[in-house]
């Protein structure tokens, strides 16, 4: 290796680290600085966002798309509800006890959902959220359709109490930090590796002796273990929960979080996009009803303009597609006395 | 159960059954001729429904001539979504990249098109539910057994499409060229045939069979904006069971789903839903490329 | 010594007969040439022994151990590495990373090692980048390390091939058409590598077009023919045999 290629490559990783550390440290602070309550809700719903996103993203990079992923969130939200009312556990053995519950329980349907990649695989994701929703709303012990209130806060821990938004603020961000620790050593070891060429070419990777099925499998239930430890901190955060909080468009939301911080930056992509639909949608005072068409529009913009995601377009603006842009208008310019049809 | 109460759920099963076969057929052409997964159909059966309302009902024309309209209408509205939105993203692509990537990015699109349509219904006409006077309100009583004729034109009318849809596919060269097509769109465009217009033609017979369903199923059900939501989970779950790419299996799935729907509901009120689910599920652990759908992903 | 034995294989496709009653045996350490006019089998016959194929009849023993119908990862784990006709590579990895992940089956520290990044994991990993790097070299794509593997030439993305192939350290080489369109240097330096391939203890099985190049590279050929096993032997004796040359009939073939 030439010197000057390793001495940059020594000073970059040094700068990697010092900007670690501030990002860490402004994430300590950030509680600190604030004063309004609905500000810091947001932040806390941005991690939430962002742990549901990044298992998004890992399933995205076994080549596995998923529409799903609220699923085992929920699962994971009346798991350990259930384990915490019924049981009478304290919430912090409730955590351990849901995600091996739920890693089981991925485990299981993931053997089944997994053998179908490609279309069948987003399909199957898509149902099997609406299942846990109907079959959670059907079943009169776990609340039905108006689901389950008065859930307890996490039980203290010294003088930390969970009575103010600060607390949980702490407490989610040590789950999301846990959370990016685990998948960063995942996607640095060779089975990130392996998903990698998985998602690339699953001919070639099978010719190099890496079992796509297997290896889909354990994104399957990394991913949905996950998810189901934000389920367990939404849980005990809302103090209550409904079936119809976990269906509808939340998985959508989830994608585009990914999609839109960048597909192909696993934990910093999802992280951005996550703060950017929680904050700039509450900034612009958009009414309520226009959200859904707001996001709709912002998502095609996305995908149609900025192939990379906000990060994407930032590392390589030459990616931005501007003759895209460009040769829709001439097709709108074409279609525009026709477009009463529509 | 008596006999009049089973042919009646019969006929109700057959008719649900008839509205899925026409929605998947219309989501299978797009996704093999496109290799799109079109989320927003739903949305497209909903606005069938609205412009059925519209011809049918506001402007009092004929039922089967507002119905061939609505067809057009659709088809019309699916060629300018592919023209603006799915055009511009295979644009992008290049053959290196990836099928998940293409199908991810084309699933997403056609989930924002999904939530501008139904939101911007909901804005544009609220969320009351509009009744269509039906065309054939007569009730067929015979040896007992009451049925509504106006089931029994939407079984016939779907079953009419599907046997137009069938020579299409089957009988004329623009059929036969579609199924080329995806098969293998490289071979087609190296025989000189420009394959553009042919997938624009795909996403636009898709989404008018979305538009028939939705405007033939309007004088039964009342028309509401969400009632696209809740009929395109069970149309993607027939696609699942009858197996992507078959017709056979569609018309046999959109029936199996329809029957155990219909029955079920019957005998075991709203939990019948999470019981076909669960059979989804039981399918596919035996057979995972679906009930007749070849078995590779 | 037998290394993979390919008894009875017949495989058919619809109404197609792709491979009708194959029968050969692939000795260690020679390179064996599969030659044959279009719609032969050369192909499928690959497609079986690597495992995307399952053949409808007949078995195929590699190290006297059965492979048929096992899975593809399973049967690349045994040992056996297969080129595509079309290069087939990580497209948006760069030309290190192509060839990195082809060491995947030789790490033996446990997964969970490797997760935690053991400091033996690490070192093994390590071991690998190392070897990746000489891999490089030796197929002369060194310089190009860091390139992207969509931006390369076409004849160093079939090198790149070989290198991702040759990481997996296999004992058995299936390549398919390795120099078809390239140029008569191009074609000399790929034979001479192909050599040194051999030289290095891998047996090599290879479909090839360019007769001059099968006939100088390979011990033995064994011709196909519409599904069906033609002649077998040294290219000397399959030069002159009049029924390859029939069964090419209007094509020029040396």
């Amino acid at each position: 290796m030439k010197l000057p290629d390793s001495l940059a490559l020594v000073k970059a990783h040094r700068y990697k680290w010092i900007a670690i550390a501030i990002v860490l440290i402004a994430l300590t602070a950030l509680p600190l600085l604030i004063e309004n309550n609905y500000i810091k809700h947001l932040l806390i719903m941005a991690c939430v966002g962002t742990i549901l996103g990044m298992t998004f993203s890992m399933l995205f990079s076994a080549g596995l798309i998923t529409l799903g992923a609220a699923a085992f969130y929920a699962v994971g939200a009346y798991s350990s509800t259930i384990l915490v009312m019924n049981a009478g556990l304290s919430f912090w053995a409730a955590i351990p006890l849901t995600l091996i519950i739920t890693a089981v329980l991925a485990l299981g349907f993931g053997a089944v959902f997994v053998r179908n990649a490609g279309v069948a695989f987003v399909i199957i994701t898509l149902i099997f959220v609406q299942v846990v929703v109907l079959a959670v709303a059907q079943v009169e012990f776990l609340g039905g359709w108006g689901g389950i209130i008065g859930i307890p806060r996490p039980d203290p821990i010294g003088k930390v109490n969970f009575a103010t938004k600060t607390d949980y603020y702490y407490l989610i961000l040590a789950m999301l930090l846990l959370t990016i620790v685990v998948f960063n050593a995942l996607y640095s070891s060779r089975i990130g590796r392996a998903w990698r060429a998985i998602k690339l070419s699953p001919n070639l990777a099978g010719t190099l002796g890496i079992n796509p099925y297997r290896y889909r499998l354990l994104a399957f239930v990394v991913g949905s273990t996950t998810a189901s430890l934000a389920g367990c901190f939404y849980a005990h955060y809302s103090q209550s929960i409904t079936p119809g909080a976990f269906g509808g468009w939340l998985s959508i939301y989830v994608q585009l979080y990914a999609v839109l911080g960048g597909l192909e930056f696993y934990i910093l992509g999802p992280a951005i996009g996550a703060l950017v639909m929680t904050f700039v949608p509450e900034y612009l005072r958009i009414v309520k009803e226009w959200e859904p068409i707001i996001t709709g529009v912002l998502l095609l913009i996305v995908i149609l303009f900025f192939p990379g995601g906000i990060l994407g377009t930032i590392r390589s603006p030459q990616a931005l597609n501007m003759s895209n842009l460009q040769s829709l208008l001439k097709w709108l310019k074409v279609l525009l006395p026709h477009n009463k049809n529509g | 159960m008596s006999l009049s109460l089973f042919v009646q759920v019969l006929v109700n099963a057959l008719t649900i059954g008839s509205i899925y076969v026409l929605m998947v057929l219309g989501l299978d052409i797009i996704l093999r001729g496109t290799k799109i997964l079109n989320f927003a159909h739903g949305q497209l059966y909903m606005l069938g429904a609205y412009v059925m309302f519209l011809f049918f009902q506001a402007l009092h024309w004929n039922f089967l001539l507002s119905l061939a309209l609505t067809g057009l209408a659709l088809g019309l509205a699916g060629m300018l979504i592919y023209l603006s939105v799915f055009a511009t993203l295979a644009r992008r692509f290049t053959p290196t990249t990836t099928f998940s990537y293409r199908l991810l990015l084309s699933a997403m699109a056609s989930v924002g098109l999904m939530m501008i349509l139904q939101q911007g219904t909901l804005l544009c006409f609220g969320t009351q539910e509009r009744g269509i006077q039906p065309p054939f309100p007569q009730i067929i009583d015979s040896f007992g057994v009451r049925v509504s004729l106006m089931r029994l034109v939407i079984i016939l009318t779907s079953l009419v499409i599907c046997v137009l849809l069938y020579l299409l596919m089957n009988k004329t060269s623009l059929g036969r060229l579609m199924r080329a097509v995806s098969y293998d769109p490289e071979a087609v465009t190296l025989q000189g045939v420009n394959t553009f217009w042919v997938f624009v033609f795909c996403f636009a017979l898709g989404s008018a069979l979305a538009g028939l369903a939705g405007g033939i199923i309007a004088p039964a059900f009342s028309v509401t904006p969400v009632m696209g939501q809740d009929v395109i989970f069970l149309s993607l779950l027939v696609l699942l069971v009858g197996g992507i790419g078959s017709y056979r299996g569609t018309i046999a799935g959109g029936l199996l789903i329809g029957l155990l729907l219909s029955f079920g509901f019957q005998f075991l009120g709203g939990i019948a839903e999470l019981f076909v689910f669960m059979l989804v599920i039981v399918i596919l652990i035996f057979r995972p490329g679906g009930l007749l759908g070849e078995a590779a992903g | 010594m037998v290394l993979l034995r390919i008894r009875n294989i017949t495989r058919v496709f619809g109404a197609l007969i792709a491979l009708r009653d194959v029968s050969f045996e692939v000795n260690r350490s020679e390179i064996l040439g599969l030659i044959g006019p279009n719609g032969a089998g050369k192909s499928t016959l690959f497609n079986v022994i690597s495992g995307f194929h399952r053949p409808d009849k007949g078995r195929i023993f590699f190290k006297d151990t059965e492979i048929t119908g096992l899975r593809v990862d399973r049967i690349a784990a045994m040992g056996i590495s297969r080129i595509f006709q079309e290069p087939t590579l990580f497209m948006q990895e760069t030309v290190f990373e192509n060839v990195f992940s082809g060491f995947h089956r030789h790490y033996r520290e446990p997964a969970w090692n490797a997760f935690l990044h053991t400091p033996a994991a690490n070192r093994e990993e390590a071991v690998s980048r190392k070897k990746a790097a000489e891999i490089l070299d030796f197929m002369d794509l060194g310089a190009m390390r860091d390139e992207l593997a969509a931006n390369l030439p076409h004849g160093h993305q079939r090198s790149l091939a070989i290198a991702i192939a040759l990481a997996c350290g296999p004992e058995l080489l299936l390549l398919d058409e390795p120099v078809t369109g390239m140029n008569p240097s191009e074609t000399e330096v790929m034979i001479e590598k192909i050599r040194q391939i051999r030289e290095r203890g891998v047996t090599v099985l290879i479909v090839e077009h360019d007769m001059r190049a099968v006939m100088s590279l390979c011990d033995r050929i064994v011709v196909l023919n519409l599904g069906e096993k033609l002649l077998e032997g040294p290219p000397d004796k399959i030069k002159n045999d009049q029924r390859v040359i029939e069964a090419y009939l209007g094509k020029q073939v040396i």
